[in-house]
C-alpha cells in the first residue's frame, strides 16, 4: 500500500521535474503577498526606527548601532530573492542573541566590574551626590518664606528664575544667581503667614510652572556673602514655600581629586572606587562609583576562603542532588506512566489530574508547606509518623528532606513525559517481546526503556542543569541550612548556588560583580557536565 | 464506578492533607495582609516569612502583582508605598494635588526596597518612596534618596527617637510617620497579669505546661537558620548589641560587639531562655502565629504585624513590655521606624519636598496613616491624640520606649544571617561565648568583604 503511494508520488515529480513549474511558482508570487511583505518589513523597520530613537534620547550608541545593524539585516534577508535558508533562521538566531547570548556577555562583562550596591554610579554622580547630600542649614539661621518668580514680561518657561523671600522679620527681599537684594514693601500682597504671594514687576510661578522647571531650579541658589564680599553659603528652597541657608560641608577638588570636610577638616581620597580618609582612619564616604577591575572577581573567588573550604563538599552534594533527583523523579515518573498506561486501567483522567497536581501548584506554596511539614516538633510528618527525626535540623535528614520534596516536586514532570513517549513506542515491539517469551520486568528493562532514553535523554541532561541550579527549592525549604559547626557560610544542603548568593549578595554590599563572577563559573562547570551527558546520549541513540 | 469513588476519596484526602498542611504552617494564607505589614523587621527569617505570605496572597488573589509599578509619565507626584499604606496616602495626594493644582499618583510596590533601587537606577523610580528607616544607608550608598530640610521648628515637633533614625551621617532624609517594636502580647484568658519578670514568665508559663493548660511556655519566632531581630531584646539585656557609636551618636560598622562580655552576658540568658523551654529553634514565625492563635501559648513575643492574626483568632490579649531579668538585665528591642524618602532622582523634586514638608508633618496626616496602619506615630502631637483613645497604642508606646533604634547602616546586612544562626545554635545547646565570638569575626569579615 504504502509502497504504491510513494511511486506514485516519484511518478508525479518527474513529470514536473522537466517543465519546471515549481520554479515558475515562486516567482510569480500573487500581488498581496508582496504588499503584506513590504508592509511587514516596513513595519518591523519603523518600529526599530522608533526603538533608536528612544535609545538616543537615553544616549546609549551601542544599542542605536545594533538596532540599525539588525535594521540592515532584516532588509537584506527579506527584501531581496537571495539567502533563501537565511529567511527562516534570522528569527531563530537573532532571539537566540538577544535571549541567551546577550545576557551570557552581559553578565561577563558585570564579571569584570565592582558593580554592585554603593557602587552603581559613575564617579562625577557620587561626587554630585556626596556634595549634594552634605548641605546644611547654616547653624543660627532662620528661614524665609519662598515663592518663586520670573521678572514681569519674560516667559515663565525660560525668564530667569528668581526666589521672593520673607524673612523672619517681615522683610522682603529678591533672591537671584547675583545675590540677595531688597524688594520695597509698596503693592507687595502677602499671605498670612507673610509668604509673598504677588509683587509688581514680577510673574509668580504656579506649582505646575515651577515643577517644568526643575531642572533649572535644580542648579538655582542665592549666594550668599560676607562682609568682606566672599560667598559663604547659599538660598535654596525647600519645596514650594520656604527656603532656608545652606551650605555644603563637603566640597570637591578637582584637580586633586580629594573631597574636603569642612567641619571635621577630614581630607579624602579616591581609592578603591571610593572616597576614603587621606589618614587612613575612619570609615569611607557611603557613595562609591563603578569601575573595571579586571580579574579581581575571579581571584576573590578562588582565593575566598570560604569558598574554598566548602567548594568540595558542596560540589558533590550539588552533583549528588542533582543527579538523584533526576534519577530518583524519572524512575518515580516512568513507573505511573506506564501503570497509567495500562489499557485494564479506568479512570485515567482524574488519576493524571491528581498526579500532574503537584507540577501545577506554585512551587513557592509547595516548598513552604513541606518546610512546615518537617518541622520537628510540631510538622505533621513527625507527628502522624510517631517520629522524632529533626528533619531541618541535621545535616544529613535535612538532606533527606529536600530529597523527598524534590521527588515529590519532580516526579509529575517525567510521568507527563514518560506518557507521551510511551504512546510513540508502537504496540508490536511490546508484542514481539511478549512473543519472544521476555516477561513484563524484560519488556520494560530491555525493550521500552532503551527506546524512552532516546527520546528522554536529552530532555534528563536539561533536568539535571535545571537541578544544578534549583535555587528556589533548597532557599525556600532550608536556606541552604543547617549550618553546623558554629558557622553561617557554609550550610549542608547548600548548592552552589545558594553559597554564591549568599556569599555575592549577602554581605554588607551585595556585590554584582562578584556574583555574576561566581555564575560564569558555574555556567562552565554545568557546561562541561552537560557536554559529557550530550556525549552519552548520542551513544544511547545508536540503539535505533 | 468503584474506582472512580475511590478516585474522589483520594482527592479529598489530598485537599486534607494539604489543608492539615496549612494548618501546620500557621494562618500564613489567613494573615497575608498582616505580615506583609511588616517591612521594617528586616531580619532575614521574618523578611522570608514576610515575602512568603506575600506569594501566597498572590497566588491566592490574581489581583496582587508582584511586578514593579510602572511610573505615569504625566503625574506630577509620584509616591510608592505597600498595599496597606497605599490607600490612605491617595486620599491625601488628591487632596495635594488639588490645592496645588498637579495631578498626582500613588502606586502600589509589593518590595518597595528591591524596586526602588531598581527602578532609581535606571531614573524609572517615583519622587517619594514610604519604607522602613534601616533601609537608608543603603539608600545613601546608591546615592538615590536626597535630604529632607526641615526646619528646627518643624524637628521639634517629632519624637526624638523616630527623628534620630532618619538620620545617616548626620543628616535628615526623610519624615517619619511611625514606629514600631516588639513588645510581650498575652493571652489574657491564659495568663490573666503581666509578668514582672522573666524569671516569672518562665515559671508561670512552664506551670501552664505542667498542667496541661498550655503547649509551650512562651513562643517567639527562632527557627533553624536563627532569628536576630527576635534575639536581640536578649543579647542587648546587658549592654551588648551589634555594633558601637561613633563620636557623632551614629552606628559605627567598625566596632561590632556581637562578642563582647555584654552580649555573651545576654548569650547566656538566651541559653537559661532555651533550657526553661521558652525559646525553640522549631518555633518560626508562622509557627509561633498559629501556636498562639490556637491558644496553645500564653505569651509571645512580636511586633504590630502579628495582631490582626491574633484578633482573627478572637484571642483575648493584652500588650506589655517585654519582661526584664531578675538580675537587672534590661531588655531592649529594635526601634523601627516608617518615614517618607524624597528620591534624589525625582522628576518633580519640588513638589516632593514641598509634600514630605509641608502635609506629611501635619497632625492629620499622621493620624489617617496611624488608621492604616495602627502603629503608633512619630509626631508627638499625633502620638498624644491617639494614645488617649488607644490602650493598644499606648502600650506600643510602652513597650518602645528605651528601644534601640534600628542600626541603618549598610553594614547591617552583613549581620542578620550569622548573628541569627548564632542565636539559634544557642538555643540548640552551643555555648554562649565561643558561639557569638565565631559570630562577631564572621560579621567582621563580612563587612570588610
Amino acid at each position: 500500500m504504502s509502497e504504491t503511494r510513494s511511486s506514485e508520488v516519484d511518478q508525479a515529480l518527474d513529470r514536473l521535474e522537466p517543465t519546471g513549474e515549481h520554479l515558475e511558482f515562486s516567482s510569480h508570487t500573487p500581488w498581496w503577498v508582496q504588499v503584506v511583505k513590504w508592509g511587514l518589513i516596513l513595519l518591523v523597520v519603523a518600529v526599530l526606527g522608533w526603538m533608536a530613537q528612544q535609545v538616543i534620547e537615553a544616549g546609549h550608541w551601542l544599542m542605536v548601532s545594533l538596532i540599525g545593524f539588525i535594521a540592515l539585516c532584516i532588509i537584506a534577508v527579506y527584501a531581496t530573492k537571495r539567502a533563501i535558508p537565511a529567511k527562516y533562521l534570522f528569527p531563530g538566531v537573532l532571539l537566540m542573541l538577544l535571549l541567551q547570548i546577550w545576557p551570557l556577555l552581559y553578565t561577563v562583562q558585570i564579571s569584570f566590574t565592582n558593580f554592585g550596591d554603593g557602587h552603581i554610579s559613575s564617579k562625577e554622580e557620587a561626587v554630585n551626590s556626596i556634595v549634594a547630600n552634605s548641605v546644611r542649614e547654616v547653624e543660627g539661621s532662620s528661614r524665609y518664606g519662598l515663592n518663586i518668580a520670573v521678572p514681569e514680561g519674560s516667559n515663565v518657561a525660560t525668564g530667569d528664575l528668581a526666589y521672593l523671600l520673607t524673612d523672619a522679620e517681615g522683610t522682603y527681599y529678591v533672591g537671584t544667581l547675583e545675590g540677595l537684594e531688597e524688594l520695597p514693601a509698596d503693592g507687595v500682597e502677602a499671605g498670612p503667614t507673610g509668604r509673598i504671594i504677588s509683587a509688581p514687576g514680577w510673574t509668580t510661578l504656579t506649582p505646575q510652572e515651577v515643577n517644568e522647571r526643575s531642572d533649572d531650579l535644580a542648579d538655582f541658589g542665592v549666594p550668599v556673602f560676607n562682609d568682606a564680599g566672599e560667598q559663604t553659603a547659599g538660598i535654596r528652597q525647600v519645596g514650594l514655600s520656604e527656603a532656608f541657608i545652606g551650605t555644603p560641608t563637603r566640597v570637591y577638588d578637582e584637580e586633586a581629586d580629594t573631597i574636603t570636610d569642612t567641619v571635621t577638616g577630614t581630607v579624602y581620597v579616591a581609592e578603591d572606587a571610593n572616597f576614603v580618609p587621606e589618614d587612613g582612619e575612619g570609615a569611607a564616604l557611603p557613595q562609591g562609583w563603578r569601575e573595571f577591575v579586571g580579574l579581581q572577581n575571579y581571584t576573590d573567588a578562588f582565593t575566598n576562603a570560604t569558598l574554598r573550604e566548602g567548594l568540595t563538599k558542596v560540589f558533590v552534594w550539588n552533583v549528588f542532588f542533582a543527579a538523584f533527583t533526576v534519577v530518583a523523579t524519572f524512575l518515580l515518573g516512568m513507573a505511573i506512566a506506564l501503570l497509567m498506561n495500562d489499557e485494564r486501567l479506568k479512570g485515567k483522567g482524574i488519576y493524571r489530574s491528581i498526579l500532574i497536581l503537584p507540577y501545577a501548584l506554585p512551587i513557592y506554596v509547595t516548598a513552604l508547606v513541606w518546610a512546615s511539614m518537617f518541622n520537628q516538633d510540631f510538622g505533621l510528618i513527625n507527628n502522624l509518623l510517631g517520629l522524632d527525626i529533626n528533619w531541618l535540623g541535621s545535616a544529613w535528614w535535612a538532606r533527606v528532606a529536600v530529597l523527598i520534596t524534590n521527588l515529590w516536586l519532580g516526579f509529575p514532570y517525567w510521568f507527563i513525559v514518560c506518557t507521551g513517549a510511551l504512546q510513540a513506542i508502537p504496540s508490536d515491539v511490546k508484542e514481539a517481546a511478549a512473543i519472544d517469551g521476555a516477561g513484563a520486568f524484560m519488556t520494560v528493562r530491555r525493550v521500552i526503556m532503551p527506546l524512552l532514553l532516546v527520546a528522554v535523554g536529552p530532555l534528563m541532561i536539561a533536568s539535571f542543569a535545571f537541578n544544578f541550579n534549583n535555587f528556589g527549592l533548597i532557599w525556600l525549604l532550608t536556606e541552604g541550612g543547617p549550618f553546623v559547626g558554629g558557622q553561617s557560610s557554609i550550610g549542608s544542603t547548600d548548592l552552589l548556588i545558594t553559597l554564591a548568593y549568599r556569599l555575592a549578595l549577602g554581605g554588607a554590599a551585595p556585590n554584582f560583580g562578584f556574583a555574576s563572577a561566581i555564575s560564569v563559573i558555574i555556567f562552565f562547570l554545568v557546561a562541561v557536565i552537560s557536554y559529557f551527558g550530550f556525549t552519552r546520549t548520542a551513544a544511547l541513540e545508536d540503539v535505533n | 464506578m468503584k474506582r472512580t469513588t475511590g478516585a474522589v476519596a483520594i482527592v479529598s484526602a489530598a485537599t486534607l492533607l494539604l489543608s492539615a498542611c496549612g494548618g501546620d504552617s500557621g494562618e500564613e494564607t489567613a494573615d497575608a495582609g498582616s505580615t506583609a505589614e511588616e517591612t521594617s523587621a528586616e531580619d532575614d527569617a521574618a523578611a522570608e516569612d514576610e515575602e512568603a505570605a506575600e506569594d501566597e496572597e498572590a497566588a491566592g488573589d490574581e489581583a496582587a502583582s508582584t511586578e514593579a509599578p510602572v511610573r505615569d509619565e504625566n503625574a506630577e507626584l509620584v509616591i510608592w508605598a505597600d498595599d496597606v499604606r497605599a490607600p490612605i496616602l491617595t486620599e491625601w495626594a488628591e487632596q495635594f494635588g488639588e490645592e496645588y493644582g498637579i495631578t498626582t499618583q500613588v502606586q502600589v510596590a509589593t518590595d518597595v526596597r528591591q524596586q526602588f533601587k531598581d527602578a532609581a537606577n535606571v531614573d524609572q523610580g517615583p519622587d517619594i518612596v514610604v519604607g522602613a528607616h534601616d533601609w537608608l544607608g543603603e539608600f545613601v550608598q546608591n546615592g538615590i534618596v536626597e535630604p529632607v530640610q526641615m526646619s528646627s521648628d518643624t524637628q521639634a515637633l517629632f519624637t526624638e527617637d523616630s527623628l534620630a533614625a532618619t538620620q545617616f551621617d548626620g543628616q535628615i532624609y526623610g519624615v517619619p510617620y511611625a514606629t514600631e517594636s516588639l513588645g510581650l502580647i498575652r493571652n489574657t484568658a491564659l495568663a490573666p497579669d503581666a509578668p514582672a519578670s522573666m524569671e516569672e514568665l518562665a515559671s508561670f508559663g512552664n506551670g501552664l505546661v505542667d498542667s496541661g493548660d498550655a503547649d509551650q511556655a512562651f513562643v517567639t519566632p527562632v527557627s533553624n537558620v536563627g532569628d536576630a531581630y527576635h534575639a536581640y531584646p536578649y543579647l542587648s539585656a546587658y549592654g551588648g548589641g551589634i555594633f558601637g557609636k561613633n563620636d557623632d551618636g551614629g552606628w559605627d560598622p567598625d566596632n561590632v560587639i556581637v562578642g563582647s562580655e555584654e552580649s555573651i552576658q545576654g548569650g547566656e540568658k538566651i541559653a537559661w531562655m532555651a533550657e526553661e523551654g521558652l525559646l525553640n529553634v522549631n518555633v518560626d514565625f508562622p509557627t509561633m502565629e498559629s501556636l498562639f492563635a490556637e491558644g496553645r501559648t500564653p505569651y509571645m513575643v512580636a511586633g504590630p504585624w502579628a495582631i490582626p492574626n491574633v484578633e482573627g483568632a478572637e484571642i483575648e490579649y493584652a500588650i506589655d513590655p517585654i519582661p526584664d531579668f531578675e538580675d537587672g538585665g534590661e531588655t531592649v528591642p529594635f526601634l523601627g521606624v516608617q518615614m517618607f524618602y524624597v528620591a534624589s532622582g525625582a522628576q518633580n523634586p519640588t513638589l516632593a519636598q514641598e509634600f514630605v514638608n509641608t502635609y506629611v508633618t501635619t497632625e492629620d496626616m499622621q493620624l489617617a496613616l496611624f488608621e492604616a496602619g495602627q502603629r503608633p506615630p512619630a509626631l508627638q502631637s499625633a502620638l498624644d491624640t491617639v494614645s488617649a483613645e488607644d490602650e493598644d497604642i499606648e502600650a506600643w508606646s510602652a513597650a518602645g520606649e528605651g528601644a534601640s533604634p534600628m542600626p541603618n547602616i549598610p553594614a547591617m546586612n552583613a549581620v542578620w544571617q550569622p548573628l541569627g544562626q548564632a542565636t539559634s545554635d544557642i538555643v540548640g545547646g552551643a555555648d554562649p561565648a565561643e558561639r557569638l565570638e565565631a559570630a562577631q569575626e564572621e560579621i567582621v569579615s563580612n563587612i570588610g568583604r
